[in-house]
């Protein structure tokens, strides 16, 4: 009986809800974008409010974030002064078969449940990307610059973003409008207020180095594998006493590098912007970026992870500088996930049911002490570590590591008169011939998507690295010796090829392949 | 593993010299080039790279003369002899402090497989029993036993109280003639050897030939002709390795000039870039 009495009910709020206007029973779309790893999609939120007991349900694989949205967006549309319908509510996200995660398709959600329920008079056509706060505020989200890019190739022409997100958005080259507020937005849409899409930001000023090369004192060759390392790519470790200027020198790598060029610029931007670091005013890199992170990090911080995954380290470092100081005190394990970005350029991070890939083509540069005490070879202290330890330590970088780093330099202490020379190259000076020998690299490798000395093929350094005889000659002892391996061969003449490029020379000469012999360490 | 009794016929007879020879003596590998003709080079674990340099180059040079080259096996002065003489393609016999089996248990990575290379064309051998493990007294007896078993002592590099110098002591007392390789004044590596020639216990190493020749043997090395520049860079690397820059400024070389001479030196294998990027002499 008790049953009846509420079918009956029902029933009831059907047939008043069947006097309302037609208009209300509509499906609203939006297009929002979805984001898994830099991967992108665009996604059609489909908003249907149909007659029913009041419900408010989310399918089409949203992960917790998403599902979350639907208490932030109901208390959203309250507190913007809107009604909530208090009927069944569906919102898919279309296509429904990839779990779509974060919070990025609350502005989408509230938009189409304003447009389904009458409460926004027009369609929205642009690309909506923002989290809902409760009270109707409009926040940002990570990663708006790889979903903006993606759907300007798909041909979607304005965007409607947090006003924090709009520099990403314009940087992509689309109309990009910034709301603090849901209100705003429906405002805005609904043409009662105008607000003016946001100007393409300009690339970030560059940063004034931390470090000139002329405020090093002596290290001839330190800087020279700096210079090398800078042009080609190449990756470098610095050994040397404590307090011999190991950091500083890493730290003026920076201001040998030539700044960016667009495509490099806004590839780098979108990672920074997947981890959520983008500078809302510039949130174009414009100088290659540094990262430096400490020796306790994990190997989650270092290459990316969690879930879903974030870029780690080597990534916020593509097409810049990761410097790795005091490397042999990182854990050996988190060393070792290293080999995968420095062979193939990238990391690809799978977990349950996401696997994101993540460029990462940087510049290794690690420091280290000779031993544990760290005086090994330092005239002005007597080291007192046993061999064993010394063997211990330097062991903690491994082999397969220390394998892809083709400069090794020490790192002297300079004495006092030193010190004191006046005559130093600036790292202007520098960054010109560095400037230079891309340009060259970049010609010979035209049409290849690669740029580097670093990065040729076997096939490109037989083609590019011819040597004389002479040069050739030494070659063939040092294999012959067994001092270098078929692996190590190549090595040396990629770095021989910078050397040459780096004095204008088409022809490698023998002072270049002795130079990345020497460099090259056992 | 054999357990040589002292009155075998494979026992060394110089070991009867000792107050208290070994009884008996376990050994693993070849028993025979026990009683060659041997020379015994021992110092200090905490070498420096000059002395390493140092023991490298006497005990490849008394291989190649066909002389046993006998060590501890401990690390710093004795792996580099002991290395030193395998690369000349020689003979090696290590006597450690432990018995044999807890040696070889205990010894991995680069020392266990020194310790490998012995056995197969040397010998390793030990007065204790082969489960015995390492103790003080066990190193100071063994000491002893090196000094018996070479016709002459080298002491490389020690420092005051080195267990090299208990080597020392004991071939002085068997009558054994002792060397001892000067070292710097200040040096703590070198107080021990310098203390050894200043009390006349010790006779200074002036030069490689000079030791060969109380042996009676002569250096097979091979003059090979090679550049003044390249005799100047071996000579500026004789004390201590140095890095390119300082090299360079002390032999007034252009930077482009040195590293194409020093890569030749690399490649023949008479200079080796070391691990920390310093440039040091084989």
């Amino acid at each position: 009986m008790c049953a009846r009495r509420t079918r009956g009910h029902a029933i009831a709020i059907a047939i008043a809800a069947a006097d309302r206007p037609e208009t209300a029973r509509s499906v609203a779309r939006v297009t929002a974008c979805a984001l898994w790893g830099l991967e992108t999609a665009l996604v059609t939120v489909e908003v249907d409010v149909a007659n029913g007991l009041p419900a408010f349900v989310v399918v089409g694989l949203p992960d917790a974030a998403v599902q979350e949205a639907r208490e932030r967006v109901r208390a959203a549309i309250r507190n913007s002064g809107y009604e909530f319908p208090l009927r069944r509510v569906t919102v898919n996200l279309a296509p429904a078969e990839r779990r779509k995660e974060g919070t990025g398709f609350d502005l989408a959600i509230a938009l189409g449940i304003l447009r389904a329920s009458g409460q926004l008079a027009v369609d929205v056509a642009a690309l909506c990307l923002g989290e809902l706060a409760l009270d109707g505020a409009l926040r940002p989200v990570r990663g708006a610059m790889p979903r903006v890019r993606h759907a300007v190739a798909r041909g979607v022409s304005e965007i409607l973003v947090a006003r924090a997100n709009a520099g990403e958005g314009a940087a992509c080259g689309i109309a990009a409008f910034g709301f603090v507020s849901l209100r705003e937005t429906v405002d805005h849409l609904e043409g009662r207020v105008r607000v003016a899409s946001a100007e393409v930001p300009t690339r970030a000023p560059e940063p004034t180095p931390a470090v000139d090369l002329c405020d090093i004192a002596g290290q001839e060759t330190p800087k020279r594998a700096l210079e090398i390392a800078a042009a080609g790519g190449h990756n470098l470790l610095l050994v040397g006493p404590p307090g011999t200027g190991k950091t500083m020198l890493a730290r003026a790598l920076p201001s040998l590098l030539p700044p960016l060029d667009d495509d490099e610029a806004i590839a780098a931007s979108a990672i920074h912007s997947v981890a959520g670091l983008a500078d809302p005013d510039h949130p174009v890199l414009a100088a290659p970026p540094f990262r430096a992170p400490h020796h306790t990090a994990s190997h989650l911080a270092l290459v990316g992870g969690g879930s879903p995954p974030r870029p780690g380290e080597v990534s916020l470092a593509h097409f810049g500088v990761l410097f790795l100081d005091e490397v042999a005190e990182f854990s050996p394990s988190v060393l070792d996930t290293l080999r995968e970005p420095l062979e193939e350029r990238a990391i690809t991070i799978s977990r349950a049911g996401t696997a994101a890939t993540y460029p990462a083509r940087f510049v290794l540069i690690a420091a280290m002490n000779p031993c544990p005490c760290g005086r090994f070879g330092d005239q002005a202290a007597e080291c007192r570590c046993l061999p064993d330890a010394i063997e211990r330590y330097r062991g903690r970088v491994s082999g397969p590591l220390l394998d892809r780093i083709d400069l090794r330099a020490h790192v002297p202490r300079v004495p006092y008169e030193r010190l004191r020379e006046e005559r130093r190259e600036a790292s202007v000076a520098v960054r010109v011939r560095v400037h230079a020998a891309r340009e060259r690299m970049r010609d010979r490798l035209r049409g290849t998507g690669r740029r580097l000395n670093a990065d040729l093929t076997v096939a490109e350094v037989r083609r590019f690295c011819r040597v004389d005889e002479d040069t050739d000659k030494l070659l063939a002892d040092a294999v012959r010796a067994r001092r270098l391996s078929v692996r190590g061969f190549h090595r040396v003449l990629r770095v021989a090829r910078t050397a040459a490029d780096l004095s204008f020379r088409d022809e490698i000469a023998t002072e270049d392949v002795a130079l990345a012999l020497l460099l090259r360490g056992e | 593993m054999r357990a040589l009794s002292s009155d075998s016929e494979d026992y060394p007879r110089a070991l009867l010299d000792l107050r208290d020879p070994p009884h008996p003596l376990w050994l693993e590998g070849d028993a025979g080039v026990l009683s060659r003709r041997a020379v015994s080079i021992v110092g200090t674990r905490r070498m420096t790279p000059y002395g390493a340099r140092v023991a490298r180059e006497l005990a490849t040079a008394f291989a190649s003369a066909g002389i046993v080259v006998v060590s501890g096996l401990a690390q710093g002065i004795d792996s580099a002899a002991h290395e030193g003489a395998l690369e000349a393609g020689g003979i090696s016999v290590a006597v450690v402090g432990a018995g044999l089996e807890a040696f070889l248990a205990d010894s991995r990575g680069r020392r266990g497989a020194l310790a490998q290379r012995i056995r197969d064309s040397g010998a390793l051998v030990s007065e204790f029993p082969p489960d015995a493990p390492a103790r003080t007294w066990t190193f100071a007896k063994r000491d002893a036993t090196i000094a018996a078993l070479g016709e002459i002592t080298i002491v490389v590099e020690a420092p005051a109280g080195s267990g090299a110098l208990i080597t020392a002591d004991e071939a002085h007392r068997l009558g054994r003639t002792v060397y001892a390789v000067p070292g710097p004044l200040g040096a703590r590596t070198s107080v021990g050897t310098n203390t050894l020639i200043a009390e006349g216990r010790a006779r200074a190493i002036t030069s490689v030939p000079m030791v060969l020749d109380a042996m009676g043997a002569s250096a097979t090395t091979l003059r090979v002709d090679r550049d003044p520049i390249g005799a100047r860079i071996l000579e500026a690397l004789a004390p201590a390795p140095a890095d390119p820059d300082a090299l360079a400024r002390r032999l007034g070389l252009r930077p482009a000039q040195l590293t194409t001479e020093v890569a030749r030196l690399v490649v023949s294998g008479e200079v080796v870039c070391g691990a920390d990027g310093r440039l040091a002499r084989r």
